[in-house]
């Protein structure tokens, strides 16, 4: 049967048309079209990569400047309160400052109060004294004949007000 | 849907309008159903044109005649059409064969060659050697004897005897020329897709170029690349070019009307090449333990030596193996072909029993024709699928590394 029985001619240009078209399409065809195919999928593989990865980074991102909002309000926080402790500090010490130096002031005033009474009562008993004297010589020239009898009077009469 | 609708009552109706015409047809004699079907499967000098019995697209026949020279003539002057009136009054044309006769030396009948009829070379065109009257006779004689028109050695051409001789004949026929075709379609797909890519850079192809460009992937990444691995990109030009060409004359073969209609992969030569293709390439890049495995197996000594009995049935395994593809991939286009010219057929043989059942077995045939043809596209995609997938595992089962073979079926387990 001719079905059953290849034909010569058609395999002879069988033959020649297939290896025609496999040498073309080995040459210009097949290579371009994988090399193309295997270059896009890589791409896109690269493509879904880098999206990944900026995905990835965003969140990174936003955590991270979740974390400095919160480090900053943290530290905020603790400068508002280290701030109200100095204040505070400052404060105190301000006023034990404060009532130092008055304390010194009221000290000095003290002394110099003591001192010039000590000295205003020097200068009284100067003045008395010689106020005494005046008056004692006064005395004195009047009631010159007992010289040894005045003398006595005086001084007994300045010890009774060294007394006082 | 109301157009289509339309084209296919159409058709019908036009199915119907032809009855008359094979049904006198019929009367004259029984539908040739075998004729009919070998005749449309089989190859030819021509190439049918639609609605018409006579004839045929002219195409070149190049013959090597007994003194070695070449011949090349249009396959027209095979025949002439004459008009012909039939008992009914009726004429149409017919294809009246003729001698074809080349001139050499001044004489004018140098080479004659003629398609055979009465031959053993049915259907092929035969160089007719010069006859003498006593050989004449003796053919005669022998066809009496042996009860049979068909002589060895003799051509009857026009009620006579002639001594004929077979010529090496590589003639454009209706096959080789659809093969062409098909080949030019797959240069033209393939190279169109790699223009678009010179074109357009790394945009992917949409619609048409992107069908192809999913089959290229389909065969490349599917079949090729995961059978063969880090050797796919050697292999896949060859097995992709098998893959689309077998795929372009499978559907090609489907097309009823000029460039298709050529049973090309239902010829069993188109196939013996592709399976001679795939053996070769198989057995060029056979690896050291490919032909370890041939001719000294991984099996008890008695069963190689002194009785090769296990080289025999390996090499002859080599054989079969590439024979299972070729014959698979024929039987199945042609036996697809010759249900639905089967099925066609039907209407012509039931036209003789009146309208009504011919009415029927139209409209039954014509709905199982569609849906065979149907699955014929599904089976031309198959079949250029399993033809690919098989080569590629022949080759992969001859380059593969041992040390690859044992890790992968390991992978497996």
């Amino acid at each position: 049967m001719e079905l059953f029985t290849p034909d010569f001619g058609l395999v002879f240009w069988m033959f020649v048309a297939f290896i025609i078209l496999f040498l073309v399409l080995a040459k210009w065809g097949w290579p371009a079209i994988i090399k193309q195919m295997e270059g896009r999928a890589d791409a896109i593989d690269k493509g879904v990569e880098y999206a990944r990865e900026a995905k990835e980074q965003l969140d990174n991102a936003k955590q991270s400047a979740q974390q400095v909002i919160d480090e900053a309000q943290a530290r905020q926080a603790d400068i508002l309160r280290e701030a109200a402790k100095m204040k505070s500090q400052i404060i105190e010490e301000a006023k034990k400052e404060a009532s130092e130096e008055a304390r010194k002031v009221m000290e000095q005033a003290k002394v110099s109060i003591e001192q010039s009474r000590k000295e205003a009562e020097l200068q009284f008993r100067n003045e008395v004294s010689k106020f005494s004297l005046d008056i004692a010589e006064k005395m004195v020239r009047g009631q010159l004949r007992n010289d040894e009898e005045q003398q006595k009077l005086v001084s007994k009469m300045l010890d009774e007000i060294e007394k006082n | 849907m109301r157009k289509k609708l339309a084209i296919l009552f159409s058709i019908i109706s036009v199915l119907f309008l032809s009855f008359p015409a094979f049904a006198s047809e019929g009367e004259k004699g029984k539908v040739d159903v075998k004729g009919n079907i070998f005749h449309h499967l089989a190859d030819g000098y021509g190439w049918e044109v639609p609605f018409s019995h006579t004839y045929r697209i002219p195409l070149p026949v190049i013959v090597r005649a007994e003194d070695g020279s070449w011949h090349c003539f249009s396959s027209g002057r095979l025949a002439k059409y004459e008009e012909e009136t039939n008992a009914e009054g009726k004429t149409h044309t017919v294809a009246v064969p003729q001698i074809v006769d080349i001139e050499k030396d001044g004489n004018p009948q140098a080479y004659r060659f003629v398609l055979a009829h009465e031959s053993k070379h049915k259907d092929k065109v035969v160089q007719l050697l010069p006859t003498s009257p006593a050989d004449e006779a003796q053919a005669e004689q022998t066809a009496k004897a042996q009860n049979d028109e068909i002589v060895d050695g003799y051509v009857k051409f026009d009620g006579k005897y002639y001594k004929e001789y077979k010529p090496f004949d590589i003639s454009i026929t209706k096959n080789v020329l659809a093969l062409f075709i098909a080949a030019a379609l797959v240069t033209w797909m393939v190279m169109g897709l790699v223009r678009f890519y010179s074109r357009n850079g790394f945009k992917a192809p949409r619609k048409g170029m992107g069908f192809l460009e999913l089959c290229v992937d389909f065969i490349y990444t599917g079949v090729i690349k995961s059978t063969l691995g880090a050797k796919a990109t050697k292999f896949a030009p060859y097995l992709l070019t098998a893959f689309f060409f077998i795929l372009v004359m499978n559907l090609l073969g489907l097309v009823v009307i000029f460039p298709g209609g050529a049973n090309l992969t239902g010829n069993i030569a188109i196939t013996l090449v592709l399976a001679v293709m795939t053996f070769v390439v198989t057995n060029i890049n056979g690896n050291k333990h490919y032909w370890k495995e041939i001719f000294w197996p991984d099996v008890p000594l008695f069963l190689k030596f002194p009785l090769p009995i296990m080289q025999i049935i390996e090499i002859f395994g080599m054989f079969t193996k590439p024979a299972a593809l070729c014959v698979r991939l024929f039987a199945n286009m042609m036996g697809g072909h010759m249900i639905v010219l089967t099925l066609t057929l039907l209407i012509f043989i039931f036209a003789v029993y009146g309208a009504a059942v011919a009415g029927v077995s139209t409209l039954m045939s014509l709905l199982f024709s569609i849906f065979m043809l149907l699955l014929d596209v599904l089976v031309s995609f198959i079949q250029a699928y399993v033809f690919t997938l098989l080569s590629t595992i022949f080759i992969s089962m001859a380059v593969e590394e041992h040390e690859d073979h044992h890790k992968t079926v390991e992978d497996m387990a």
